[in-house]
């Protein structure tokens, strides 16, 4: 049975999938081809210079599209659920309810998992071959909050998305907007997120929370 | 007698926390028996279904479905129950032949040769995608995979809506064949009565707030008169008047008309008893649309 639901998670999804496999490849080109006319202009040391003494991680390109695919995914996968309130088929199925929701999540995380591992792979491979382990480790920290916004940005649509009245979508949408602004859209310094790491992944796992409560007040009938 | 398939008991639900909608609303549908929930609009049909399957917590009551609170229903027990949505809505991303499949892997019993019997009727190309059908045919759909579900329980919410004569004709015949060979029980809804009338073995009947009436149709159609009498003297009096159990009277014309459960013989008393004369008092035969009407009213 979760092959089926998977598969009908990937149905919805498959398109925005692919846009935003596509549009991160494109970004992760731009980043690179940005860097290597940098480096045949004035040489790599100053991509390093601009690392050490500017805190530049030189792809800050790459900084809302991860937040902006999760954002579009949450919705493909969820909005079709919510309209003509089919969400009612899918609790119908005879899977339990919660575990259901679950892996309809976990289907959704892990095609933003894929799309952000492939553009880091692209963009880590490349900055390897010009420039010493530790600073490529240093860019990959200064990505990382921005590809967490994806996670967080995808699990705050799902759960507005299945909110069952308006009123509550909006009472969500405010503090979401809220703790994404300030979370990881304030400082463009290198690896400035660091030390929130661990309280950004227990955010993500809070908000995956939110989503099982939209559930729990649809089926109590809190529907517009 | 077996466990009924559905058992309501005092349900009460109100529209948030104004209108009541129904207070202490009990019934049960039999196995194997079809029941149809007729009511005017906003009389809680809906509500019904949707407290039934759980998406809706009742204020008050108890409901049980194969004797299983629908509050703690357990997977294998949804797997009993094939549920049509108001307005025939189905997973509208998928083609006709993903939905099968996606569907035949939750339930033991699905029967694919039923659903594409029905599919090969409509001339829809296996990859066709359901968001590009018309109404009709996405009523099909929904048909198609309710009988290969091969469910105990049908559930149907508003089958006709939306649905030209044809389609409505096509799915009641098919799911009037469908249930009486198949002994299944079902429980649905229309706002459409003609296209029940062929269908139902059995009616509830709710106005605002209560039912009217709980009977099979057979023993409606046989206990339920409408009764027209001439009626030249101005004002008619009010038949209603005084718990003589006549109800929705109206004049057009010349014509006097009212519904009731009463005898003829009751009837011509009190009639008598009110100072009318009725020596054309004529028991008119009746459609189950008349029947809902006189019940619950032209308003």
């Amino acid at each position: 049975m979760y092959s089926a639901i998977i598969l009908k998670e990937w149905l919805k999804t498959r398109r925005v999938f692919f846009l935003g496999l596509i549009l991160s490849l494109l970004i992760a080109a731009y980043a690179i081809l940005t860097m290597n006319s940098v480096i045949k202009t004035f040489g790599v040391v100053s991509i390093w210079l601009n690392m050490l003494l500017k805190d530049a991680s030189m792809v800050d390109v790459v900084t809302y599209l991860p937040l902006a695919i999760g954002v579009a995914l949450g919705v493909a996968q969820m909005a079709p659920e919510m309209s003509h309130k089919r969400l009612k088929l899918t609790l119908h199925l005879p899977y339990p309810n919660m575990k259901l929701i679950a892996l309809m999540l976990s289907t959704g995380i892990i095609e933003i998992f894929v799309i952000s591992v492939i553009q880091m792979a692209v963009i880590a491979v490349y900055d390897l071959t010009i420039m010493h382990p530790y600073l490529v480790g240093r860019v990959m920290l200064t990505m990382l909050p921005w590809y967490l916004a994806g996670f967080l940005g995808y699990m705050f649509t799902a759960a507005i998305c299945l909110e069952g009245t308006w009123r509550m979508r909006i009472l969500l949408a405010l503090p979401s907007i809220a703790i994404l602004m300030t979370l990881f859209m304030q400082s463009g310094v290198m690896a400035a997120y660091n030390r929130m790491l661990l309280i950004i992944i227990l955010l993500i796992i809070w908000v995956a929370v939110l989503s099982f409560g939209s559930i729990i007040r649809f089926k109590e009938g809190l529907q517009d | 007698m077996s466990e009924p398939v559905i058992s309501v008991k005092n349900l009460t639900q109100r529209y948030g926390k104004g209108r009541i909608i129904y207070k202490d609303l009990s019934f049960d549908v039999p196995k194997g028996r079809i029941l149809g929930l007729l009511g005017k609009n906003g009389t809680g049909k809906t509500t019904t279904i949707n407290i039934l399957m759980g998406y809706l917590k009742p204020q008050a009551g108890e409901c049980r479905i194969f004797g299983e609170s629908i509050t703690e229903m357990r997977p294998e027990t949804r797997a009993r129950i094939a549920l049509l949505i108001e307005g025939h809505v189905q997973y509208a991303f998928m083609t006709i032949e993903q939905i099968e499949r996606f569907y035949s892997r939750f339930y033991p019993k699905w029967n694919k040769d039923a659903y594409y019997e029905l599919m090969h009727k409509l001339h829809v190309s296996p990859n066709q995608h359901i968001s590009t059908m018309s109404c009709g045919q996405r009523s099909q759909v929904a048909l198609g995979l309710i009988l290969a579900q091969n469910a105990d329980l049908l559930v149907l919410d508003d089958f006709s809506l939306g649905l030209d004569p044809g389609y409505r004709r096509l799915f009641v015949e098919y799911l009037q064949d469908y249930a009486k060979a198949q002994d299944k029980t079902v429980f649905m809804t229309s706002h459409i009565i003609q296209d029940l009338e062929r269908l139902i073995d059995d009616c509830i009947i709710m106005d605002y707030g209560r039912i009217l009436t709980q009977t099979s149709v057979n023993d409606l159609m046989r206990d339920f008169s409408r009764y027209t009498f001439t009626f030249d003297g101005g004002k008619l009096p009010d038949l209603t008047d005084g718990d003589t159990g006549l109800i929705n009277q109206s004049l057009i014309g010349r014509e006097a008309e009212f519904y009731t459960f009463k005898p003829r013989q009751e009837v011509e008393q009190i009639l008598t008893a009110k100072g009318l004369s009725t020596p054309d008092l004529e028991r008119r035969p009746m459609t189950l649309e008349d029947a809902f009407i006189g019940l619950t009213g032209k308003y």
